[in-house]
């Protein structure tokens, strides 16, 4: 075979070269080390490029390209902060690691096990996100309290600034964790992997939720214009809504359900960051 | 309060709140936001433009909602209308583009000399895209970046397969001179081989 043209031998290096010509096109790189030497050079800058630009999906997105994307304008009290797109199907390329565990039904075990506690604040308390689609004023007020209970949960937490509020400390491998948790709810948890972010998973408590037991994943980092966050995993019998942003006690949160559970997620990130984050969460936990 | 609902209301996100087709469209575009971030961002080479190239291809699909096609690949779609747009400006005014920063003045002192090295390469990867012709710029960032197929990305610029075959061609091999002129690729070697 004669020397493939420029065009074909990057296609050939793209996957677009198919059947007897990809064949041929082997069987001439087999015969030419220097072409095989510039192709594998071809594909390292190849590389190169694509992790050149692989920050920008970590980027929180301005607040003015949401609301663009929403047909809005942004006001005045938004202009200047900065927030992440509710992102699907940019994460190409990235592994998924989290944990997926079945679940026992009892919950006897864990709260022996120092979940009553946390069990003994919030049981009682509202319906929580479960409420926000119903109509009434109870509802909303139901939901500002579970809402404003998280936040001051988050708030206590972060103040701590050790382990001192984790049921169940990820003492290294966090499927135990994620185990010891799973064992005590009537659902499925998962651990999303956070690392990218810097966030790195502490340990699981137990809340309420919706009149449920929920899971609370803390997370901490150096980043402090990110971490410490929380993410709390309950059930809910409400229908979807979309990832809503609220602000209470001095912290932020992203809060949305999606097919019977109800996510929020808590931390002093700004909104970009936590849409960001949210978004992330979202993608690995098929959470949206 | 809802950071969305603090926003002011247009005429168009009118039809977005009343309409489930429309909010489902919005949602969508929302999702996008980040890839087409990147690929505006490595056309344009700045965050600000980027950022602008995108808003406005924001608002052109907005009011274009009814042109796109259920079943069609969305992302495809809105990196044409990005595409397009960015093509008009290009041509519409003279771009002056700021020198890039010089690479010293990107050295931080405190920072490791493989890490400045890494930093240093990608971001000599960067200004070789920038200095490519904007057809097989907009070309190598949907391939090579964006991952479209050769037949995506010649539906997303609008030329035959074969134009995209040969732009890309010589987008990867300008980008791979400028890189071993540039040292890049040396340096990139040396940081896989320190690894």
């Amino acid at each position: 075979m004669s020397r493939p043209s420029d065009d074909r031998l990057v296609a050939y290096l793209d996957g677009e070269i198919t059947g007897a010509e990809r064949r041929e096109i082997e069987a001439w790189l087999e015969s030419e080390p220097d072409a095989r030497s510039r192709l594998a050079a071809l594909a390292e800058s190849a590389e190169l490029l694509r992790e050149a630009y692989a920050d920008v999906l970590r980027e929180a997105v301005p607040d003015r390209l949401i609301a663009a994307a929403r047909g809005t304008t942004l006001g005045p009290q938004t202009g200047a902060r900065r927030s992440a797109a509710w992102r699907v199907a940019a994460r190409a390329g990235r592994s998924r690691w989290w944990v997926a565990l079945p679940i026992a039904a009892s919950l006897c075990g864990f709260v022996a096990g120092g979940g009553a506690t946390y069990f003994g604040i919030l049981h009682g308390l509202a319906p929580g996100l479960g409420a926000e689609a119903a109509s009434g004023a109870g509802a909303t007020t139901a939901q500002n309290l579970w809402l404003d209970n998280a936040a001051g949960d988050f708030k206590l937490f972060a103040s701590t600034g050790d382990k001192a509020l984790i049921d169940v400390p990820a003492s290294g491998d966090s499927r135990e964790a994620l185990q010891k948790i799973s064992q005590t709810l009537t659902q499925q948890v998962r651990l999303p992997d956070l690392r990218p972010w810097g966030l790195n998973f502490q340990g699981a408590r137990l809340l309420v939720v919706d009149g449920k037991p929920a899971a609370q994943l803390t997370y901490t980092t150096d980043n402090k214009a990110i971490g410490p966050l929380a993410l709390i995993i309950g059930s809910t019998q409400q229908p979807d809504i979309r990832p809503t942003f609220d602000h209470r006690q001095g912290v932020n949160m992203l809060y949305w359900r999606h097919q019977g559970r109800a996510y929020v997620l808590v931390g002093q990130a700004d909104a970009g960051y936590l849409w960001g984050i949210g978004n992330d969460v979202a993608w690995q936990l098929d959470a949206i | 309060m809802s950071l969305l609902r603090r926003s002011e209301t247009s005429p168009a996100v009118k039809a977005v709140d009343g309409d489930p087709a429309a909010a489902r469209f919005s949602d969508q575009l929302i999702a996008a936001l980040p890839r087409l971030r990147r690929f505006a961002r490595g056309l344009t080479g700045s965050v600000v433009e980027a950022d602008d190239l995108v808003q406005a291809a924001c608002e052109r699909a907005l009011a274009r909602r009814d042109q796109f096609q259920e079943g069609t690949r969305f992302d495809s779609w809105m990196f044409r209308i990005v595409q397009t747009i960015w093509i008009d400006q290009i041509r519409a005014r003279a771009v002056r583009k700021e020198e890039a920063e010089a690479p010293e003045a990107l050295l931080r002192t405190d920072e490791p000399v493989r890490r400045v090295e890494a930093r240093l390469t990608l971001d000599e990867v960067r200004r070789a895209v920038e200095r490519l012709p904007p057809d097989q710029r907009a070309a190598l960032l949907l391939v090579t970046v964006e991952g479209l197929s050769y037949k995506e990305a010649a539906k997303v610029v609008q030329v035959p397969v074969g134009t995209i075959m040969s732009r890309l061609a010589r987008a990867r091999i300008a980008l791979q001179l400028q890189l071993e002129a540039g040292g890049g690729l040396r340096r990139s070697r040396k940081n896989v081989e320190a690894q």
